[in-house]
């Protein structure tokens, strides 16, 4: 019988899921921006982020992709490395940018406010001045927001994002923000990624060896699909719901009572530098959310 | 309803959490399907299984958790622009808590059905809606997204949140939970 085996073939190195977890991979170093508070680059990346979702000028994303790119050579990260994310998506990407350019051009504007005009039309098909700005300006959205959520996440360790974030929280307190409970939240979840990983494994290796088909992986046959995962996904969430009940005993056990009074063991400090990374990333945003509209 | 954050609620968010970042991470949260995008994604169930058991609070801590991955793992422009890819993701949790404490006193099965598929219609919707907003797709092309993707991803977190969901409360059942 001719079964298709799809395109996800399992055989024992299939079973390491955690080989492919690139996202938010720490990549040590020690340039300058490895060398940045937490907080500082948290502040930069959401300011300049701003900037990015912002700006709808041709220029102002041109001046951006030179920034961001700027950044990328001076925290020496590898560019294909960062990018590499983008292959698989390509194809999706383009038919998006295709419907973006032909269906879209009908608004009086282009995104910088300009009058659109009219480039070309056949039936329904209709590419303006403001569609090209449109699908131009959105690749070069996705690839600067790549670029920045990139350099801070291979540059910074998770305890560091985790401690900055919860630094940054803390103000907001006396509001009602549990900031101490919100990063803990962050902490035990990147914490458990591997072991839970790990378990995946464990459960996928016992239901192969019991005979499960879990290679029938094809478009059409998304109901076996659907049924493999279910296996997959039940004990999956069941070990871990049991597990968060074990965890949460054994901190209650031992008196766990959250972020009044709690200390630090590492101290995060803004020094001179922190403080000139976060006053030009303020002051460019600034200039970018001004000239929003030019050209 | 209690809204305070207690150390079980705590551990039980990230646990969900780190099941959220395992599926959106590797393909497991990608269900192929035939349809234009090829995927069903199964990613916001931990979402939804959340909300069930713990409420409104844990669930929009989740949905926030779930919007901030796929924001940082988007490969799409409209899921780089936190307005979409992050903002309507906090209202899965919102949504499917209500669904599920609204309709629990008429069916138990019911409700956790129920609130699955509000809870990813939800997500569909808003963020489809938000895309529209923003710009990035039209109407006509959301809306056919919305009910080539939506439906079968309705179908599929109706299944497995219902299997998840009665199978712990089958365990559960017998034993007292640890409520100290």
């Amino acid at each position: 019988m001719g079964r298709r085996v799809a395109h996800w073939g399992w055989n024992v190195e299939s079973f390491d899921f955690l080989r492919h977890v690139t996202i938010g991979q720490y990549i040590p170093g020690n340039s300058v921006l490895h060398r940045l508070d937490p907080r500082a680059k948290i502040t930069v990346v959401l300011l300049l982020g701003a900037a990015v979702t912002f700006n709808g000028s041709y220029l102002g994303h041109l001046t951006l992709l030179a920034v961001t790119l700027g950044l990328v050579a001076l925290a020496r990260l590898p560019l294909r490395f960062m990018l590499g994310g983008l292959l698989p998506a390509l194809p999706f990407i383009a038919l998006l940018a295709l419907l973006q350019l032909f269906f879209t051009g009908q608004g009086p504007t282009t995104l910088s406010g300009h009058a659109s005009v009219s480039l070309w039309q056949w039936g329904w098909l209709h590419l303006t001045t403001a569609s090209v700005q449109l699908t131009v300006i959105s690749l070069a959205r996705l690839v600067e927001l790549i670029f920045l959520v990139s350099l801070l996440t291979n540059t910074t360790p998770l305890t560091g994002l985790t401690h900055g974030m919860e630094g940054m929280l803390r103000p907001f307190t006396p509001l009602g923000l549990p900031a101490h409970e919100l990063s803990l939240i962050g902490t035990i979840a990147l914490r458990f990624v591997p072991v839970l990983a790990e378990q995946l494994e464990s459960i996928l290796k016992a239901q192969a060896s019991r005979g499960a088909d879990l290679h029938l992986r094809g478009r059409l046959q998304f109901i076996q699909a659907t049924r493999a995962t279910i296996v997959m996904l039940v004990p999956l969430f069941l070990n871990t719901l049991l597990r968060a009940e074990d965890l949460a005993l054994a901190m209650e056990a031992r008196c766990y009572l959250g972020g009044k009074g709690r200390t630090h063991y590492v101290r995060l400090r803004l020094r001179n530098l922190d403080y000139i990374a976060i006053v030009s990333a303020a002051a460019f945003t600034a200039a970018a959310l001004v000239w929003r509209n030019v050209l | 309803m209690d809204t305070r954050l207690t150390v079980r609620r705590i551990v039980i968010a990230g646990l969900l959490a780190a099941i959220t970042v395992l599926l959106g991470t590797t393909q497991l949260g990608m269900i192929p399907v035939p349809t234009a995008a090829g995927y069903a994604t199964i990613i916001h169930i931990p979402v939804i299984i959340g909300s069930i058991l713990d409420g409104w609070l844990v669930g929009s801590i989740l949905g926030f958790i779930f919007g901030v991955m796929t924001f940082i793992t988007g490969q799409i422009p409209a899921l780089k622009d936190p307005l979409v890819a992050i903002l309507p993701r906090i209202f899965i949790g919102v949504t499917a808590a209500l669904a599920y404490r609204g309709l629990r006193r008429w069916n138990e099965v019911g409700a956790v059905v129920t609130s699955a598929v509000v809870g990813t219609l939800t997500n569909t919707i808003l963020v489809l809606g938000m895309a529209v907003l923003r710009g990035y797709v039209t109407l006509p092309v959301a809306a056919s997204i919305a009910v080539v993707q939506g439906i079968p991803e309705a179908v599929v977190a109706a299944i497995i949140v219902g299997a998840v969901i009665l199978a712990w409360k089958g365990l559960t059942a017998g034993r007292r939970k640890a409520d100290l």
